[in-house]
């Protein structure tokens, strides 16, 4: 059974979709239920993990090796056997930065239509604070059967030229980013270094609400109210609306992408994965810099 | 040849137990480096003998654990070497040493460190060396 959130996690539009480390804990030996973890630090997963845990890196396992897009059909089959996981698996990511990559890794499972995702709310962080054991073995697996449909963009991915076409049509945008990274002050994070755009500012018309406002100090989502105060109250959003979200190379928007369709039940985002290393080198595309 | 493991285990060790960790009075030149893909930074310290020779190495930094290993292996390569002979140094040394296969998805967390110290060679050698961690800026390797 899934554990609920104190007072908050019933309220969601989509509660199964996110589960607690109490519940992972509870379905670690459960072979229905494959847990991966998903880092930008490669090798925390050797630092420990959860037993029984795999490991999915967005790098080296859901992009292409050579063009700036995701595996294919193929790929993905062949990911998915390897890491023991087949159609009627139920799997459960998690990881570090508060689920970015995460987020990421579910959102590249549901292009391929994956039927049971759910991320394990708080991620690694949350994980670790509670002092649940960590493993350093890696699961021996069989290898899985996996059929696979071919990757579905349409639906919750955005490219460019939709991006610009919503931009004309004046439908919301939500820029993820820091504010300095909004205003066009700093061409990524601060402290971090400024590469990767030859401008700086954001798509016209884009809403700057940052991907850290969904999230409490512990990692584990904000209850349902507080995003809608934050995502509608604050900043005029609408479950009816068609939304695209991006930030920088589009993980930190695969988190609000994940807040939005999932634990606010809008059913039409897409996220800009191009965003702003594309956005912000592309020629001739306005940009709003105030 | 080390198996995945082994290599693992000595970039775990460099992580753990960095050498030349932490920075440096008076160094003779500092240069600050930064990925912007995982949003590693490390500040390299030098301070040179007469003949530009490493006398003393030490780095500061976060990110991911390859970067900062990385930042800890080459404090020992560049360690009494020339000036001239760090520049010399190749990637391949950094990223044969941790292991071609552990670190080609990460191959800037894990060449960031050898980057910036021959930025700070070339710094050096232009005349504007910064000696203060607070005054350098972050360059993109």
């Amino acid at each position: 059974m899934t554990e609920i959130a104190a007072g908050s996690k019933s309220e969601y539009a989509h509660p199964e979709m996110l589960v607690e480390t109490g519940w992972v804990a509870e379905h670690l030996d459960d072979p229905q239920v494959r847990v991966v973890e998903s880092d930008e630090d490669l090798l925390l997963y050797d630092q420990g993990h959860v037993p029984g845990a795999v490991m999915i890196d967005w790098v080296g396992d859901l992009n292409d090796r050579v063009r700036r897009d995701y595996l294919g059909r193929e790929g993905f089959e062949r990911l998915c056997a390897a890491k023991g996981i087949s159609n009627d698996t139920t799997v459960v990511f998690y990881g570090d930065k508060n689920n970015w990559w995460a987020c990421y890794a579910l959102w590249v499972f549901q292009l391929f239509g994956h039927a049971s995702v759910k991320i394990m709310n708080g991620g690694r962080k949350k994980w670790t604070d509670e002092g649940r054991p960590l493993s350093k073995e890696t699961p021996r697996l069989s290898l899985a059967h996996y059929h696979a449909p071919e990757r579905a963009d349409y639906k919750i991915r955005a490219y460019r030229d939709q991006v610009l076409e919503h931009v004309n049509a004046k439908r919301p945008l939500v820029d993820v980013r820091s504010p300095a990274e909004y205003t066009g002050e700093l061409l990524h994070m601060e402290a971090y270094p400024q590469e990767g755009a030859l401008r700086g500012g954001h798509i016209p018309g884009a809403r700057n609400i940052p991907w850290g406002k969904a999230v409490r100090d512990d990692g584990t989502f904000k209850p349902e109210a507080e995003l809608r105060a934050l995502y509608e109250t604050a900043n005029g959003l609408r479950p009816d609306q068609n939304v695209i979200a991006y930030c920088r190379i589009g993980e930190r928007s695969s988190h609000t992408w994940f807040v939005l369709t999932y634990l606010l039940g809008y059913p039409n985002v897409r996220n800009y994965d191009g965003s702003w290393t594309e956005w912000g080198n592309l020629v001739g595309v306005p940009i709003e810099k105030p | 040849m080390p198996d995945r493991q082994e290599f693992i285990d000595f970039i775990l060790d460099h992580y753990e137990n960095p050498r030349h960790h932490g920075a440096l009075d008076n160094p003779d030149v500092v240069m600050r480096g930064g990925n912007p893909g995982c949003g590693d930074i490390v500040t390299m310290y030098l301070k040179l003998g007469a003949d530009e020779r490493v006398e003393e190495v030490a780095f500061e930094g976060q990110g991911c654990t390859i970067s900062q290993a990385a930042a800890s292996i080459v404090t020992e390569k560049v360690l009494g070497k020339t000036l001239a002979e760090v520049t010399t140094l190749n990637h391949e040394l950094v990223v044969e040493e941790m292991g071609r296969e552990v670190v080609e998805h990460r191959i800037r967390c894990a060449t960031l460190a050898l980057n910036t110290v021959k930025a700070a060679g070339r710094k050096y050698h232009s005349g504007q060396a910064t000696k203060s961690a607070a005054e350098a800026p972050v360059e993109d390797f």
